[in-house]
This record gives C-alpha cells, sequence and structure tokens, in this order.
C-alpha cells in the first residue's frame, strides 16, 4: 500500500537558536532557489503525483520564505502531493514572521493547520532561549493564524534552566487563555552539538534537577486536563477532536513520503533519511544522486517492536488484540518478561483491551524503552 | 666479528635512583662507541617500549654488546641499562646476576637517594666491583663536590675513585669507560667447560617465539645445537643466537662471559622460565643457583570487561609474564565480575603498568578492583591462612590473630623536613626505628610502617611534604598482628565481593563512609530506590540512598525521525548490558575504579 502522509522539510531560519539541532541553515537565504531547485528534483522522483490524507511542512521555518519562494514551495508540494478530501494541512511557523500576507498565502493554497513556535510567554525564557520573537508578539501572529486557517497548535518548552514551577504555570495559563486547538509541550534537552550542550558542559547553563523537571511535566498534565484538554501523547495535548493527524501516523507504523535535508520517510518497510547538512543535500541533488544518508529495511519484528514503543507513548496505549493482528506478534513473545516487571513496578497497567504506561510510568517512560525495542 | 675472548670482556650494569640518568648514559656509552650511529641516535634510546617513551622511565632492563678498541685490542663490553623506580628491582636484580661490575650513578644536584642505597647494596652482595659516578655536573645547580662527600661519608668511596660526567654533554665519557675497563674484572667462566647459561629475561616474538636472554657462564653455544632447559625439562634446537647492539646481531657461538640471546621456536609459553639454566643435553652440568621469587607487596583482581572472555585475558597474562616474571596471576571467581584473576605485583606503579601492557599489548579491556595487601589470618583452629582478596576473610568468630605485614622503611630526606615526615609516619601507625645524617644537612630517617599505608599513597605524600626532595624505599619484615576488620559493601542488601576491602577497625567508618558515597555517584537513577550500604559483618556503618528516577521523559520523535530515537534505545539496551548486575541493581564497571580512587585518600 502506498503512503498516504507527506513531510517536507524546510532548512531555513533567521538565526540558529542555542538549543537547536535540527537540519537548520541560518543567515542563508541566498540557498532558497537552490533549495526548491533541489525539493523539486528529488520529489520528481516519484514519478506520478501522489494522494495523501496529511501533509505535514516543517523546518526550520517554513514561513521564513520569502512571498514568491514560499508560493513555489506550496506549488511544489501541492503538485506531488494532491490532497484526499478531508485532508489535514499543516505548516510550522514562526510568531515573528507570521504576518496576514504569508497566513494569506497559506490559506489560499489550501494549509488547513499552523504550528506555532511559541515556546514560551515569558521574556525570560524566550530570552534564554534566543528565539527571536517576545511575549507581545505572540497574540498578534496567533490571531492571523487563527483567521486563516481552520486549527491552530502551539509549542511550548519547559525546563529551561531556572524555571520555576510558578513561572511554567503562568505559560500554561497563559497558553490555555490563548486558546489554540493543540498543544505539544517539550521538556529542554541538551544535544550534542549544540551551543547549550558546550555552555552546559563548561558550567555557563545548569540544567534544572530531574525532580524539579518532573514537577513541571506534571503540572502540565494536570493543568491541561482540568481545562478539558486530552493529553493523547508523551508531549501532546489536543482540545478533543483536534488531534494531530499527521504525527498519530507517525505513532502507529504509518508510512510516509518525505524530502528536504534530514526528512526521514517510511515506505515499504523500509526507512531511510536523507542528508542532514542542507549543503550536502543540495549538492547531491544538483549532481543527480540521491540524497538519502541512511536506509533500512526493517524485519516484522523490528516492525512489531516499533509499533509497541511508540504505541505505548500514546497514551490510550497499545490495544492488544489489533496488535497482534497488525504485526502478527504479541506483547507477550516480544518483551514478556520486561512487561511482566514493568506492570509489577506499576509503570504499565492492563485494561481490558490496552497496555498502556500508567501515571508514574509516564513519568520515567524513557527508561523503559530499552527494554522493549 | 670473531669471539672475543674472556679476557677482553666487561660485563657491567648502570644502576642509580629514578632519574639520575642511566638510560642517557646509555646513550653516550653507544654513541661513544660507535655502537649507534649519530643518525640512529635519540634519547633514551633503549627505552623503546611504547609506555617506557610516554612515561619518561624504563621499566624494562636492556642490555647491549659494544666494541671498543684500546691498545690494539677489541674489548667487547655488555652493558645493562637497568629502571631506577624501585617497582622494577627485580630487573635490577636480576641484571646484577650478569655482571661483574655496576656504574653507581648520583645525580650531582639531588645527592644520594633511597634507590642509590639499595642499589649500592645490592651490588655489593653480588660481589660486583662498583664504579662510582656523579652525574649531571653541567646542570645549573650542580654540587659535585657536596655530593662526593656524601657518597664518602655513607657509602664508603674514596673522592679519588669517583668519576664526574655529564650524560648529557658527554664530559667524562672516555675516562668512565677507561675505568669500566680497568675497573671490572673479565668474566671468570671456563668456555671448554660443560655449557652453563643463565636465563635473565625473554620476551615473546609473534612471529619467532619466545627469544631468550642469556648470560653464560660456562661452556659455549653454537648455532644448530641442542639444549635443554634444567628446570622447563624440554630441549630445543638453537635457531639463531646473537647479541643485541642495539637490534639483534645474529652469530654463531656465544662462549663463556658473553651475553645474548637465542631463538628456538618456542611456541609454548610456558616451557621459558626466567631463572633456569640451559645446558648441553650431551654433557648435562648441574643447575645454576637462579633467581629468588620477587616478593608480590599488592594484589588486585583483573577481570575481561565485557565481550572479552577469560580465556583471551589468560593468554595476555602468559604471554606478558615470560617477559615481566615478577607478577604472579591465579584464576579467581567474583559474584559481581564473573571469571577472571588475582594477580600479585610489586607495587602500585608495576600493577598500572601490567594494567596497561595486557591492554596495550594484547589489546584487552580490563576491569581491576581495589589494590590490597596480603593479610595473614591465625584460626581459632590454628592454621594460618594467606590472605590475598579480601572475600577469603573467615567469620570474625573464627578469627584468633589478624595480621599484617610490616615494612621497613628508610626515607631520604633533607634534614629541614624531619620534623613533617615523621608526623606524616606517625599517623600511619608508624614506629621510628633510627635517625641517620648524611651530612650536616641530609638525613636517613627509618621507620617501620604497616605495608598498607606505605603502599597507597606515603610515596606521594611524602614528595609534597618534602616538596619533591624526599625519596624512600623499604623491605618486608614480616606480619603483626593488628585491629582489622573486613568492610563490605552492599547493594540493597546484596554484598558485592569485589567491593570489599580490609583495614583497620579505627578507620573502617571512615573508609566505608567514601567507599558508597562514591559508590552511590556512580550509580544511575532506577526505577526504584538503591540502598549502598557499608557493612562490618552484620553492622552497617556508613549508608547512601540512591533515590528511585523521578522523570525520564524528554521530547516528541521531530518530522517523524523515528530511526534515531529506536537506535538510541537500542544503544541504551547495550548499554544496560554492559553493566554487573546485582540484584537487579546495575552497576557500571567504572564503579568498580572508583572503589580504587578511595583506596587511595587515607
Ligand atoms: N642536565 C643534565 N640532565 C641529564 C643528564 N643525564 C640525564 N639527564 C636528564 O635526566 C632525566 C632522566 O634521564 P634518564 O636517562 O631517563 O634517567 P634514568 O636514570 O634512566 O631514569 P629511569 O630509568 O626511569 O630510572 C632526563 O630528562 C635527562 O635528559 C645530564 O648529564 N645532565
Ligand atoms: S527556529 Fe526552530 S528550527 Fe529554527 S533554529 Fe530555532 S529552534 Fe531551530
Ligand atoms: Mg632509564
Amino acid at each position: 500500500m502506498t503512503p498516504r502522509a507527506a513531510y517536507v522539510h524546510v532548512p531555513f531560519c533567521r538565526h540558529r537558536c542555542g538549543y537547536c539541532n535540527f537540519s537548520v541553515v541560518a543567515g542563508r537565504d541566498d540557498l532558497t532557489e537552490a533549495f526548491l531547485e533541489a525539493l523539486a528534483r528529488e520529489l520528481s522522483e516519484l514519478g506520478t503525483p501522489r494522494e495523501v490524507d496529511t501533509l505535514f511542512i516543517g523546518g526550520g521555518t517554513p514561513t521564513h520564505l520569502k512571498s514568491p519562494s514560499l508560493v513555489r514551495l506550496l506549488e511544489i508540494v501541492k503538485y506531488w502531493f494532491p490532497t484526499a478530501s478531508g485532508y489535514e494541512w499543516t505548516v510550522e511557523a514562526n510568531p515573528v514572521d507570521l504576518n496576514p500576507e504569508t497566513a494569506e498565502i497559506l490559506a489560499a493554497y489550501g494549509v488547513t493547520r499552523i504550528s506555532l513556535g511559541v515556546q514560551s510567554f515569558q521574556d525570560r525564557k524566550l530570552a534564554l532561549l534566543e528565539r527571536d520573537h517576545r511575549s507581545r508578539e505572540v497574540r498578534h501572529a496567533f490571531d492571523t493564524a487563527r483567521q486563516h486557517v481552520s486549527s491552530v497548535s502551539i509549542d511550548l518548552i519547559f525546563g529551561v534552566p531556572g524555571e520555576t514551577l510558578v513561572e511554567w504555570t503562568r505559560d500554561l495559563a497563559q497558553a490555555i487563555t490563548l486558546g489554540p486547538d493543540h498543544l505539544s509541550a517539550y521538556s529542554l534537552t541538551f544535544e550534542r552539538g549544540t551551543q547549550f550542550w558546550n555552555r552546559r558542559k563548561k558550567g555557563e547553563l545548569l540544567p534544572i534537577e530531574e525532580d524539579a523537571g518532573g514537577q513541571l511535566y506534571e503540572r502540565a498534565i494536570d493543568t491541561l486536563g482540568a481545562a478539558g484538554w486530552e493529553h493523547y501523547e508523551v508531549s501532546s495535548f489536543a482540545r478533543p477532536g483536534y488531534r494531530c493527524r499527521h504525527n498519530e501516523v507517525y505513532w502507529t507504523g504509518g508510512e510516509y513520503f518525505a524530502a528536504g535535508p534530514g526528512a526521514a520517510r517510511f515506505i515499504n518497510g523500509r526507512r531511510e533519511s536523507n542528508h542532514r547538512s542542507t549543503s550536502t543535500y543540495l549538492r547531491y541533488l544538483s549532481e543527480g544522486r540521491n540524497p538519502v544518508q541512511e536506509s533500512e529495511l526493517l524485519d516484522n519484528e523490528m516492525l512489531a517492536r516499533e509499533r509497541l514503543v511508540f504505541g505505548l507513548r500514546r497514551l490510550e496505549g497499545v490495544a492488544l488484540i489489533r496488535f497482534q493482528q497488525d504485526t502478527g506478534y504479541t506483547v507477550q513473545q516480544l518483551a514478556g518478561e520486561a512487561v511482566r516487571r514493568f506492570l509489577d513496578m506499576e509503570l504499565l497497567e492492563e485494561t481490558a483491551t490496552h497496555l498502556r504506561l500508567t501515571r508514574r510510568g509516564l513519568l520515567v517512560s524513557d527508561s523503559l524503552w530499552p527494554d522493549l525495542i | 666479528m670473531p669471539p672475543t675472548s674472556g679476557h677482553l670482556i666487561r660485563n657491567f650494569c648502570i644502576v642509580a635512583h629514578i632519574d639520575h640518568g642511566k638510560s642517557t648514559l646509555a646513550d653516550r656509552l653507544l654513541e661513544y662507541t660507535g655502537t649507534v650511529s649519530q643518525r640512529e641516535m635519540k634519547e633514551q634510546l633503549l627505552d623503546d617500549m611504547e609506555l617506557e617513551r610516554a612515561r619518561g622511565i624504563t621499566i624494562k632492563a636492556r642490555a647491549v654488546v659494544m666494541y671498543y678498541p684500546r691498545n690494539g685490542d677489541t674489548y667487547e663490553l655488555n652493558l645493562i641499562d637497568t629502571p631506577g623506580h624501585v617497582d622494577f628491582h627485580y630487573e635490577v636484580s636480576r641484571s646484577l646476576t650478569c655482571c661483574e661490575g655496576a656504574m653507581l650513578l648520583v645525580d650531582a644536584f639531588q645527592g644520594i637517594q633511597a634507590q642509590t642505597v639499595a642499589n649500592a647494596y645490592a651490588s655489593l652482595e653480588h660481589d660486583l666491583a662498583i664504579i662510582p659516578v656523579i652525574n649531571k655536573i653541567d646542570a645549573v645547580h650542580a654540587q659535585p663536590d657536596a655530593v662526593s662527600q656524601e657518597m664518602e661519608q655513607s657509602l664508603g668511596f674514596e673522592s679519588t675513585e669517583i668519576l664526574r660526567v655529564s650524560a648529557k654533554t658527554g664530559v667524562g665519557i672516555e675516562a668512565l669507560l677507561e675505568a669500566a675497563i680497568d675497573t671490572v674484572p673479565p668474566p671468570e667462566g671456563n668456555p671448554e667447560a660443560p655449557l652453563q647459561a643463565m636465563v635473565f629475561d625473554s620476551h615473546y616474538d609473534e612471529f619467532r617465539g619466545a627469544i631468550t636472554y642469556v648470560r653464560i657462564m660456562n661452556g659455549k653455544i653454537e648455532k644448530g645445537q641442542k639444549i635443554r632447559f634444567l628446570r622447563g625439562e624440554t630441549t630445543h634446537e638453537v635457531l639463531e643466537l646473537g647479541q643485541f647492539a642495539p637490534t639483534k646481531q645474529p652469530c654463531d657461538l656465544l662462549h663463556a662471559g658473553q651475553v645474548g640471546y637465542l631463538i628456538c621456536n618456542i611456541k609454548s609459553m610456558d616451557q621459558v622460565h626466567i631463572g633456569d639454566t640451559i645446558a648441553d643435553p650431551r654433557q648435562l652440568a648441574p643447575a645454576l643457583p637462579g633467581y629468588q621469587e620477587p616478593q608480590r607487596m599488592v594484589y588486585c583482581g583483573l577481570y575481561p570487561s565485557d565481550g572479552q572472555d577469560f580465556s583471551q585475558l589468560r593468554d595476555a597474562l602468559e604471554k606478558l609474564s615470560i617477559n615481566d616474571p615478577s607478577f604472579d596471576f591465579e584464576p579467581e571467581t567474583s559474584d559481581a565480575l564473573g571469571f577472571g584473576f588475582r594477580c600479585g605485583f610489586l607495587g602500585l606503579l608495576h600493577m598500572e603498568i601490567v594494567q596497561q601492557r595486557l591492554e596495550q599489548e594484547s589489546n584487552i579491556d580490563l576491569i581491576q578492583t581495589a589494590p590490597n595487601v596480603t593479610y595473614e589470618i591465625l584460626t581459632k583452629r590454628g592454621d594460618t591462612l594467606q590472605i590475598n582478596r579480601p572475600q577469603e576473610v573467615p567469620d570474625s568468630g573464627e578469627i584468633a590473630e589478624f595480621r599484617q605485614p610490616i615494612v621497613r622503611v628508610r626515607v631520604i630526606l633533607p634534614a629541614d623536613y624531619i620534623g613533617p615526615v615523621m608526623k606524616l609516619c606517625q599517623e600511619r601507625q608508624g614506629v621510628q626505628q633510627d635517625t641517620e645524617y648524611l651530612s650536616p644537612t641530609r638525613a636517613i630517617l627509618t621507620y617501620d610502617l604497616p605495608l598498607a599505608e606505605v603502599i597507597y599513597d606515603l610515596h606521594d605524600k611524602l614528595k609534597s611534604v618534602t616538596r619533591g626532595y624526599g625519596t624512600m624505599d623499604y623491605d618486608l619484615m614480616g606480619y603483626v598482628a593488628a585491629n582489622l576488620v573486613r568492610v563490605d559493601v552492599l547493594v540493597n542488601g546484596n554484598r558485592v565481593d569485589a567491593l570489599s576491602i580490609i583495614c583497620e577497625k579505627s578507620d573502617a567508618e571512615r573508609r566505608g563512609r567514601a567507599i558508597v558515597k562514591k559508590l552511590k555517584s556512580e550509580l544511575d537513577r532506577h526505577m526504584f530506590e538503591v540502598a549502598v550500604q557499608a557493612a562490618i559483618g552484620a553492622r552497617v556503618v556508613a549508608r547512601e540512598t540512591v533515590p528511585a528516577l523521578r522523570k525520564n521523559v524528554t521530547a516528541k520523535c521531530y518530522g517523524g525521525d523515528i530511526s534515531r530515537k529506536r537506535k538510541l534505545w537500542a544503544k541504551q539496551r547495550e548499554g544496560k548490558k554492559r553493566m554487573k548486575s546485582i540484584g537487579q541493581v546495575d552497576i557500571p564497571q567504572k564503579a568498580f575504579m572508583a572503589v580504587l580512587e578511595t583506596g587511595g585518600d587515607s
């Protein structure tokens, strides 16, 4: 079966934020043309346009493109991935770039959902994260998005150095007041190769204590839950009916196309990812070479294990019978010993139909996955 | 080169305290005699082991042959450069049996040091002719006159026989060579008598098998002949023989008085024993006295790190032991670490060197347990047990007397530091034996101290208290009863055998606290609380708790990059497998090393 989802990566950003390890180029707008050409060339390998149910353009900052370039991007994507009826089409945007003109263009091409990189409403946090917007710009960008698309999501980051429960609670309250349909809350991580990583090593940045991080995360779950939000995946919250369908494809073992530097695809049981370096990606395509850097064919057991882990990251858990029908494996066969141990420790629980994380299990879930994968 | 007749041979070694310039002097001698050309010359040429160059010290004694013409004769000089560090004294003592003379070097600034005295006595015990030499006379702070006086006073040399050289600039080298010929007697052996050759060293060559280093005491060996190892009780054919100059120079014959090597295609490593005698199977001569087994001072467990098996480690130990007979090893098992070896060493530096050589030369990863000395226990039943590992200590109810080794330590130091050094020794339960003055400003302090205190850090502490001017040397005196206990480490109630230590009862709590604290810092948080305790028998003396993991959940999976996450988790899973798991608690390999550090901060 051919995939019904597609991801396109746009690597441009105004500057690189200190914690960011995505496939990004900052201050290289001169590469825009080359990128669009490369993307068109990469997608032309598809041969024929592929109809999809969900589309996601992420980055980087897709809305950092100047209008004519943005138009070309949307043209290319729309040509290769025509949408089926009832589709979802998300584009990521940063508060400073999302002006009425950009939003207009997105809407005109049929974008249905904007994911806004808010990160925080506290200027202290925004400055520390080296974001280029401030709190007062968020409202404006949000309203613009609201006027043009049917669904708006925002991202928040918690657990930045020095963050208190009070500061985070304020962020959550302001988010609820703003009123998006979907919210992703991530704890800050220090990734190798980022400035934050080096600054932490030099002792300039002090990560918050593990226990404090746990409190912040629980505060998000409790506050959003009380406000009627559904916590449906480790870091994702939605108002009823507004889950991100595209992400759900990733998490439930669905297949998807992908294009752009660093983009990962999953087609015919094969996982591939493109070169993460934008310049390498551009060079390969200009030389007519394949931009794939890593490629592996997954066997059925590995597919089943991925399904298990990513399924458990969704709060409703894994439907046991369905799991066996889809993968050919029982959870018992794959990881009976570990699952029993986690059940005993009350990190996992069983309902009549599902296996799922408990609250305590959710909090330490990254320590469970190595035993299950 | 025709064989040199016995009366033209001189065999001598260079001995000295560490860093007094032995290897540099060897360079000059090799250069002056034309053994090594200017082009091939480099500093401390004979220190060719990777570790020797990296650390700037000699670890292995090296024999070289040099030729020196005088008055129409060509003399054959067999020189052995020896290491100076006390941990390698077995190398020195074996070298001494191959020589008739010794150059005793003293640094013109540092003067007589602990190993100077030790080496002077050892040379006398072997009846060697000693050539006293003051080295580094070129150095800015050199005080050759003062040093000369010290040597007269404390070692009884005549000022006229003490030579002054600079191994750096080459001043005095010719006079030194002349003195070697005049002072060192030629070897006594009879080339016509039945063969007796002393095996004083060996090493293993991947391609050629064991290379045996010999000093011919009587008779001769020819290429192609059969030889017999008297102790090894094996017979071999000599495929190649020769001398080092400093690379192998094959020849057809070695005779009484000469030093050289033999290659016999010996691939089985247990056939060569250092200290063995080689004889002619057609005409068997009696065995030579051989060497006294060196006294191992410290023991530790060596275990293969994950993925490597025990037999790989055993092969590596066997291979190394033919080049370094001064450590020993026997298999042991540990609940925590599996199958490994308990190894005995001459000191901590020796332990470190052996470990590094195993890792470098055989490409093995090791886990090492904390070092300990050998204890003696008299049981209530009247048996005496030698305890090389803390796990072997029986229950306290069965112990009549717990004894520890005591050593006599001689510290040579500037008189100004006598006070602080006495304090240092007293803190370590030392009993003062003697104070002697080398000169008005320098003294020798003699103390009896527990070996354990000496081994762990006395040397470092001495260096810091005396600003580097104090040096020490020690000899084992015997075992003395002491108030000792075994301290165990428990992780969630399970004893981790490889972490047990033996120490003074009065020190047990402090040591226990240090260990559990360190161990706590090495453990990852688990899903449950982990108690780390130190206990004497059933009595817990220190406790730390590693709280349960509260939060470990991070971010979403950006852009569907599921592979990256999966690989990360798979890697974490492999990392967990590598840890030793004790009652569900994963203990990283590093933790076993960490406890080692606490051994030092007593
Ligand atoms: N100024 C001066 N320095 C010297 C002289 N001889 C040796 N040195 C220096 O002293 C240091 C130690 O020299 P080595 O020859 O390695 O000493 P060693 O006695 O062989 O040392 P071990 O084998 O480790 O005991 C080196 O830095 C040499 O360069 C000398 O005559 N004059
Ligand atoms: S805006 Fe986003 S993608 Fe761009 S640098 Fe910052 S964190 Fe990275
Ligand atoms: Mg040396």
